[in-house]
């Protein structure tokens, strides 16, 4: 067994290429007059959401770790550290981001953490990293224990998931329209990801790809980007704030605040933790499939396009 | 990377950028420029609820939408706008107008400038709901 493996910590290696790459998409910006936007206390406090991503890992990483380690001295399994095993690797967790995200957003207790991603309406480099900090209480590293008890190394799985989040980092941008072609077609790329950071009822809750927007494809959550209509990034209903604290704790209020409404059988109690984003006892509140089919009412038009299906 | 370089890295970056962006003038820059551009940012949160009358704030960076029987508020948040339904909320009158306390965690409070014209009518809609 292999127990004393060690990669680098990539994802803070590249902090320096984060804050380059966002200087120069400021440049490119404001000297073409083209390719997003920026504000400056949305970029702020989608930066301190990244910087408290990375402190949250550091105090609770170890809950995620000694689990994978239990993992790891539990099966007989190890595949070893050639490049290849490491390729196999990371091309199935970025199989098991596909699922983590998509539970991410039709899962409530997985959306409170993940909903700070979408909450910025502008969608630049600095959207890139704002990042939760609640992602331990989702319990989602379960979702890896798979590729551990098949014999990949925690330290590599782990290498491998932070290779995953930097490819991510540049696809956050609107500076890049269209990669070519075969590029489009099996990688995620800034056009497939402005559709999923997309408020419009078309975009909600598609294209969940990590790197490899196959996943998507193999299991039915592809929407192309539409020339026609115009990507409107952020949540449904928007936050109204700037605060930190605000933006990574404000969904697991009102998950809290929804389960202890009075009156409420134990089942409505769960569901509102576990049941779809816009779920309610009375069904009274909107969620992404009334969406879709309210805006089929007012635009019959688009019935059968992409998103609409 | 040793928390020694990391922290000094990421505060100074952070600051950096926060310096740049707001002496390249990107603070806040929204504001109402007609009813329609209301219209507009309340259509984007409540497309199924056309406003019946708007009032705006008169530095033009919020807007009362009144829906018949009950009622809105559009406001610009940094570069962008707000909307939500006025329900179990709170007003208080400011020296400069009004602050409206909502029960939202993600969006807790509002401040509306208002003249005193501008106060009035704003108190007299949302007491006539």
């Amino acid at each position: 067994m292999t127990d004393t493996l060690t990669y680098p910590d990539v994802v803070s290696l590249a902090v320096p290429f984060f804050i380059a790459a966002i200087l120069f998409e400021l440049i490119w910006i404001r000297s073409t007059g083209k390719g997003g936007r920026y504000e400056t206390r949305d970029a702020i406090t989608s930066l301190i959401m990244g910087a408290g991503n990375v402190a949250s890992g550091i105090l609770l990483g170890f809950i995620a770790w000694g689990f994978f380690m239990v993992l790891w001295e539990i099966t007989p399994l190890d595949l070893g550290t050639s490049w290849w095993v490491v390729l196999i690797c990371f091309v199935l967790d970025d199989l098991r981001y596909y699922w983590v995200h998509r539970f991410g957003h039709r899962v409530r207790w997985v959306w409170a953490s993940h909903v700070n991603h979408h909450s910025s309406q502008h969608y630049n480099l600095t959207t890139a990293l704002r990042q939760t900090w609640t992602y331990t209480f989702t319990f989602m590293m379960v979702v890896r224990a798979p590729l551990i008890l098949v014999g990949f190394h925690p330290a590599m799985v782990l290498f491998c998931g932070g290779l995953n989040l930097i490819y991510q980092f540049w696809i956050h941008t609107e500076a890049i329209n269209k990669m070519p072609r075969w590029f489009e077609a099996i990688m995620n790329t800034p056009s497939h990801h402005r559709v999923h950071h997309g408020r419009n009822p078309r975009y909600l809750d598609c294209n969940y790809a990590g790197v490899f927007i196959i996943w998507d494809k193999i299991f039915g959550t592809f929407v192309p980007e539409q020339d026609h209509d115009k990507v409107d990034y952020g949540l449904v209903h928007n936050l109204g704030t700037f605060n930190p604290l605000r933006v990574a704790f404000h969904e697991w209020v009102a998950i809290f605040k929804d389960m202890s409404r009075k009156g409420l059988t134990l089942r409505e109690r769960l569901l509102y933790a576990v049941a779809p984003p816009g779920w309610s006892h009375d069904g009274k509140r909107i969620n992404a499939e009334k969406m879709k089919a309210n805006h089929l009412k007012r635009h019959p038009e688009d019935a059968g396009t992409p998103g609409f299906q | 990377m040793p928390l020694e370089i990391l922290g000094p890295l990421v505060v100074l970056g952070i600051a950096g950028i926060a310096l740049l962006l707001h002496r390249l003038g990107l603070t806040a820059p929204r504001h109402f420029r007609s009813e329609d551009d209301v219209r507009r940012a309340w259509a984007r949160e409540f497309p199924n609820t056309p406003p019946q009358d708007i009032l705006m704030s008169s530095d033009a960076k919020a807007a009362l939408i009144l829906l018949g029987n009950r009622a809105g508020l559009t406001w610009c948040f940094g570069d962008d706008t707000v909307s939500r339904l006025l329900r179990d909320h709170e007003t208080t009158i400011t020296p400069s107008g009004l602050r409206i306390d909502l029960p939202d965690f993600g969006a807790p409070q509002v401040e509306i400038t208002l003249t005193t014209a501008d106060l009035a009518k704003w108190q007299e809609a949302m007491n006539s709901l």
